[in-house]
């Protein structure tokens, strides 16, 4: 199923020949088996895309190789801690950079995020959502996000890629904080119906 | 718990991208634990950063870039790789039990007239904003004051009043600058809220005003 999210860059594998590649099963099997040929195949599918998000952070090539490796190495140590109740799988791998630049970059604890993977694995209401319905979900968003104005996408993807704050892009763009919380509400208002269809 | 404020959602927005101060992710953070609402919501919100990853173009990585995240698989485990499913602490919710290990009535609290105790939580050297506790006497009032800037204010027991309502444990009031308000708790308990200020407090009451150099708001 992920190679339909990710069609533009993955082809579909004829059927028999090379293994179908879904990063879900890739988890589970290094999480199980600590299976290093399911880390290099979850590698090639996202340290491009990985480092082309730690780019965003005006880290120099260099830098940016090293926080993909982070992030990688943090998927092997944290796959077991994967459910499909935490998302799709690129869901739960970019709140994994995303905790990487808290500590690394930003040099603050992300011990608040982190304490609360244990409220979620003690919470009784589940989602019930199946990892390709997560998948499909991740595939539905990725759409809404090209329909957002112009000025609304850009905030967003300031804010979540570039890791700026309200106030950081408020001062690059040149227009009032308010502008910036507006736009950012207007955005998760088209993104809504999406993000709110749990099916 | 029946909480009815709620974090503004894009504070919630930016917690899922990870660019809040740590005082203000410790709040969030804190009332998520308290709240099942916020942490359905933190996960949709959530799927905005994986889509976007998802959507990021490819660069091309190092040739021997697998080879030295396999030299480096075997290291040893560190925190954060099992779940710290962490107990609660008498009165404190679990992301809140770092930075308040013996409990809310153990706090250091410090005094500043009128009903009103507060207590600094020390967070990371480079945070940049402040985190405390602020125990207000039942039935006595907060001055009223204004906002330097963004103020988000959880109530961990008690409850207080003022024009946006009624803030009952686990509710958040997700104040932005030129926001004005005078919160009265309620009487019969003492309200103690956790709070996240990024600049000074504002206080306009004249009382205030003289002890604003002392309480070093
Ligand atoms: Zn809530």
């Amino acid at each position: 199923m992920y190679a339909v999210v990710m069609s533009d860059t993955t082809p579909q594998p004829a059927h028999g020949t090379a293994p179908i590649v879904d990063p879900a099963e890739l988890l589970s099997r290094i999480a199980e088996q600590k299976d290093r040929q399911a880390l290099a195949e979850l590698f090639r599918l996202l340290a491009p895309r990985l480092k082309s998000m730690m780019l965003k952070l005006g880290a120099d090539s260099a830098l940016a190789e090293d926080l993909v490796q982070e992030t990688l190495l943090a998927v092997w140590r944290k796959a077991h801690l994967y459910s499909p109740e935490r998302g799709a799988p690129v869901t739960w791998i970019f709140t994994i950079a995303r905790n990487l630049r808290i500590d690394q970059l930003r040099r603050l604890s992300n011990k608040p995020y982190e304490d609360l993977d244990g409220i979620d694995a003690t919470d009784d209401t589940p989602t019930g959502l199946q990892v390709v319905e997560q998948q499909q979900m991740v595939s539905r968003v990725k759409s809404a996000l090209e329909t957002l104005p112009d000025d609304q996408r850009q905030v967003v993807k300031l804010s979540f890629l570039n890791d700026m704050t309200h106030s950081d892009i408020s001062a690059a763009l040149g227009i009032p904080l308010g502008t910036v919380k507006s736009r950012l509400r207007l955005a998760y208002g088209r993104l809504r119906p999406v993000l709110e269809d749990l099916q | 718990m029946s909480v009815v404020h709620h974090p503004d959602i894009t504070t919630l927005m930016a917690f899922s991208a990870g660019t809040l101060d740590e005082p203000y992710a410790l709040v969030i953070s804190t009332h998520l634990a308290m709240c099942a609402a916020c942490r359905e919501q933190i996960k949709r919100i959530d799927l905005i950063g994986g889509a976007l990853l998802d959507a990021e173009e490819e660069v091309p990585v190092e040739d021997d870039a697998v080879d030295r995240l396999f030299a480096r698989l075997d290291t040893p485990k560190e925190a954060g790789d099992t779940i710290n499913v962490i107990p609660k602490v008498r009165d404190v919710p679990a992301p809140l039990v770092r930075y308040l290990p013996d409990g809310l009535d153990a706090a250091p609290w410090k005094a500043r007239g009128g009903g009103v105790w507060t207590c600094d939580l020390p967070v990371s050297a480079n945070a940049q904003s402040r985190l405390m506790l602020l125990k207000v006497g039942a039935g006595r009032a907060v001055p009223e004051h204004g906002h330097g800037g963004h103020e988000l204010t959880l109530i961990l027991k008690g409850a207080y009043k003022d024009r946006f309502g009624r803030f009952g444990p686990g509710d958040i009031a997700d104040h932005d600058q030129d926001v004005d308000h005078q919160p009265i708790a309620e009487m019969g308990e003492d309200c103690i809220c956790l709070v996240a200020v990024d600049a000074k407090l504002n206080f306009r009451s004249r009382i205030m005003k003289l002890l604003q150099p002392f309480i070093g708001m």
